[in-house]
């Protein structure tokens, strides 16, 4: 929870200097691929975020990775404040909220689609329509397949849920037969 | 049994020889009277035996009084009476004694009957407690029996009634598994579409 306050207030603060230059969403944009690199490279992770190393060994390997890389200046020193503050094993936290928050200044809905099948690109279309017109936000879609659906799919947006499947509808047949409803 | 003192030993002694004496005399005159004629003879011979008589009493009286034998015996029937009275104070005694055992007897008896009656009373009044409290029990446990095997009716039912839920649903699961194509997909994401824009 102290954790998650804190990945807050670094995303906040990044947002907050973003917005004054008016480059907060190529900071997303770094953020979210420096999130996913160290997903990718565990060794590299492993590496910056362990204490096992000195600071400057770690500052070193991330200078190195950030030398590479084609992220703006402000997001380098951001990330090297990180790693000299001990915070950037939250990253990905960080990389999260700020996208969060960044999805609210541009109004997006970001929604995970559970399905059982693939999607057809003109079905996930209808889709997105509906979803937007219920949220009235511009929503951007993760699809996952998870064959235990059955069918149908299961929308996450936010804490909201729609669930569709095929499961849902056998669970709520079998529990209202179990209640006795059908006899 | 009659204990005997030195000087009632002595005097019983010097009657005794003075008895002897007697005997010894008139065993003599009846020895001398056998030499005369038989008429004579029997006469001397009846008055000597009377003097011998008379002597013998003399003697014994004589010798009662020295030893003081009437004393003796009047001591001793004083003694005996004395002895007599005491027994009929003890025969008393104990009769009064006896009698109020057996009054105490008869009241104990009659305590014991009233314990035992008590006894009677109260054992019948606890087994009749007992077998009201047994009766109570059985019923009790009837009655919990009865409603333990009508749950377990229920429970049982219940349970079949899952089992029977659950074996249909996993079989409707296989079967709509094996039948859903991508056209019941499109058609199910499609009624997802439509619930969701009643929801607008």
């Amino acid at each position: 929870m102290i954790g998650s306050k804190i990945s807050k207030r670094y995303a906040k603060a990044l947002l907050s200097i973003g917005r004054e230059d008016g480059n907060y969403e190529e900071y997303g944009k770094n953020l979210r691929e420096f999130a996913d690199f160290c997903t990718s490279s565990p060794e590299f992770y492993r590496v910056i975020s362990s204490r096992i190393y000195s600071g400057e060994e770690r500052g070193g390997v991330l200078d190195w990775a950030l030398e590479k890389s084609g992220f703006a200046p402000v997001v380098k020193n951001f990330l090297r404040l990180l790693l000299e503050k001990n915070r950037i094993g939250a990253i990905a936290e960080i990389a999260d909220y700020y996208e969060k928050l960044t999805d609210e200044i541009a109004n997006i809905a970001r929604a995970e689609i559970i399905t059982a099948r693939p999607i057809k690109e003109d079905t996930l279309g209808r889709v997105k329509q509906a979803l937007t017109g219920l949220t009235s936000q511009d929503v951007k879609v993760q699809i996952r397949e998870d064959a235990s659906l059955i069918g149908g799919i299961i929308v996450k947006i936010g804490d909201l849920v729609l669930d569709g499947s095929v499961r849902a509808q056998l669970e709520g047949l079998k529990e209202s037969l179990k209640r006795g409803e059908y006899t | 049994m009659i204990h005997l003192g030195r000087t009632t030993k002595k005097r019983a002694l010097l009657l005794g020889c003075a008895l002897f004496c007697v005997l010894a005399t008139y065993g003599l005159a009846i020895a001398g009277g056998h030499g005369g004629g038989h008429d004579d003879a029997r006469t001397v011979d009846l008055i000597y035996r009377f003097i011998n008589f008379a002597f013998l009493v003399i003697i014994l009286v004589v010798v009662l009084k020295k030893t003081n034998a009437f004393g003796f015996l009047a001591k001793r029937r004083e003694e005996i009476r004395q002895e007599m009275e005491d027994l009929k104070r003890r025969k008393e005694a104990a009769e009064r004694r006896y009698k109020e055992l057996e009054q105490k007897f008869k009241e104990f008896e009659v305590q014991r009957a009233q314990i035992l009656e008590q006894y009677k009373a109260e054992g019948l009044a606890e087994k009749e407690k007992i077998i009201a409290e047994a009766k109570e029990r059985a019923r009790q446990i009837l009655a919990q029996a009865d409603r333990t095997i009508e749950r377990e009716i229920l429970e049982a039912g219940a349970r079949l009634k899952r089992q029977v839920v659950e074996a249909a649903a996993e079989r409707a699961r296989e079967i709509i598994s094996a039948k859903l194509d991508d056209n019941d997909q499109d058609n199910l994401i499609k009624d997802f579409i439509e619930r969701v824009e009643k929801l607008h």
